[in-house]
């Protein structure tokens, strides 16, 4: 079975290109604009993978990386963050709160899909 | 100027320095999306059957643009930082191979003529204190420069472990930097007599001396038109690492 991620990120464009992106690569994609949305549907869909965005509105990829922790059916779900910010602060904050990768943007897609490959196997 | 002038001018720069921070930060979406795009594009014009070598040369230069203007933006970031006494200070025992080495990946992955750096030492290795993200800036600006203005051969890093400090050379066989300009080489802005043409924003080397000096080193240059242009970086080495 072809493994379900949801993506998170709230610049429309990005969303739609990266969701294109891993539909050719035979993933199954979810997509929210922002980490309030992404949040219910992960309850809803428990998608094998996360990739979100960290600085978005309502909720942001740090709250939205410490309510999964907290949530019984959500804790096990790797979470990968992609973020502008390249400080060691900001990534060392993200794995601290049990992020599965921290891809800093710009990137190509061939690293984005060497993070999926390695965070779903390791899930399985 | 009164006390309350340089209060209101200090706001003033003080927001134009987070609003060039946030600026920066908010083009790396787009890029991103661009990124994307080229790659869906490529992919596509490959299950389709229509990629052939033009097509791949120019979506490969896309590509490289993006990375190009995503190190200018790093590199305004960097700057607007250090203007405004905002950047990193923590420093950890370290050793500089372990930055380095990452480099010749990163860099044979970004040049289409299959150069790669290459990287010697000698001497026993011995850990520096210094901050990280400081040394992988310094070095990344020396090498991405090595790699524009390279001719024929690779650039090279040697590495040099000495009695009491670390010597660390980074060198290229390319044009040069004519005598006039090495005196204002290290300064914001300021470009090579001999770089018209050659994309750069002339705050690299502003990075680098900044960084060398604030991790406790020195830097100094030697170069010849034509024939290219040795940076040799000097770290001592902690007292409890001799």
């Amino acid at each position: 079975m072809n493994a379900r991620i949801l993506l998170i990120e709230d610049k429309a464009g990005l969303l739609d290109t990266l969701k294109s992106l891993l539909e050719l690569h035979d993933y199954t994609v979810i997509t929210a604009g922002n980490g309030e949305e992404g949040f219910a549907m992960a309850i809803r869909y428990l998608p094998d993978l996360v990739i979100s965005d960290i600085y978005m509105p309502v909720i942001n990829g740090y709250e939205l990386l410490d309510k999964f922790r907290e949530h019984p059916s959500l804790c096990k779900i790797p979470v990968l963050i992609t973020s502008g910010k390249k400080e060691d602060d900001e990534i060392t904050n993200a794995m601290q709160k049990g992020a599965a990768g921290y891809l800093v943007k710009p990137f190509v897609f061939v690293h984005l899909h060497e993070q999926i490959k390695k965070a779903l196997k390791k899930e399985r | 100027m009164n006390s309350t002038h340089t209060s209101e001018s200090n706001t003033l720069l003080s927001n134009a320095s987070n609003v060039l921070a946030i600026t920066a930060h908010e083009f790396k979406t787009p890029l991103t999306t661009i990124a994307s795009i080229v790659d869906l594009l490529s992919i596509k014009l490959q299950a389709d059957r229509y990629m052939n070598p033009f097509y791949e040369q120019q979506l490969s230069r896309i590509t490289s643009e993006i990375f190009s203007l995503n190190n200018m933006l790093d590199e305004m970031l960097t700057i607007n930082n250090i203007l405004s006494g905002n950047f990193e200070a923590k420093k950890e025992l370290l050793y500089v191979e372990e930055q380095i080495l990452p480099l010749k990946e990163q860099f044979r992955s970004l040049t289409d003529d299959r150069k790669t750096l290459q990287i010697t030492m000698s001497g026993t290795p011995c850990k520096i204190l210094a901050n990280s993200g400081q040394l992988t800036r310094i070095f990344t600006n020396l090498v991405s420069n090595a790699f524009k203005f390279s001719h024929e051969n690779a650039p090279a890093i040697h590495l040099s472990y000495q009695e009491n400090t670390l010597v660390i050379t980074v060198s290229d066989d390319g044009i040069g930097i004519p005598a006039e300009d090495l005196p204002h080489l290290f300064q914001p802005y300021y470009r090579g007599s001999n770089t018209k043409g050659i994309a750069g924003t002339g705050l690299g080397l502003t990075i680098v001396k900044t960084f060398v000096a604030a991790n406790d080193g020195d830097i100094t240059v030697s170069s010849e038109p034509d024939k290219g242009t040795v940076f040799t970086l000097a770290f001592r080495y902690p007292d409890t690492c001799q």
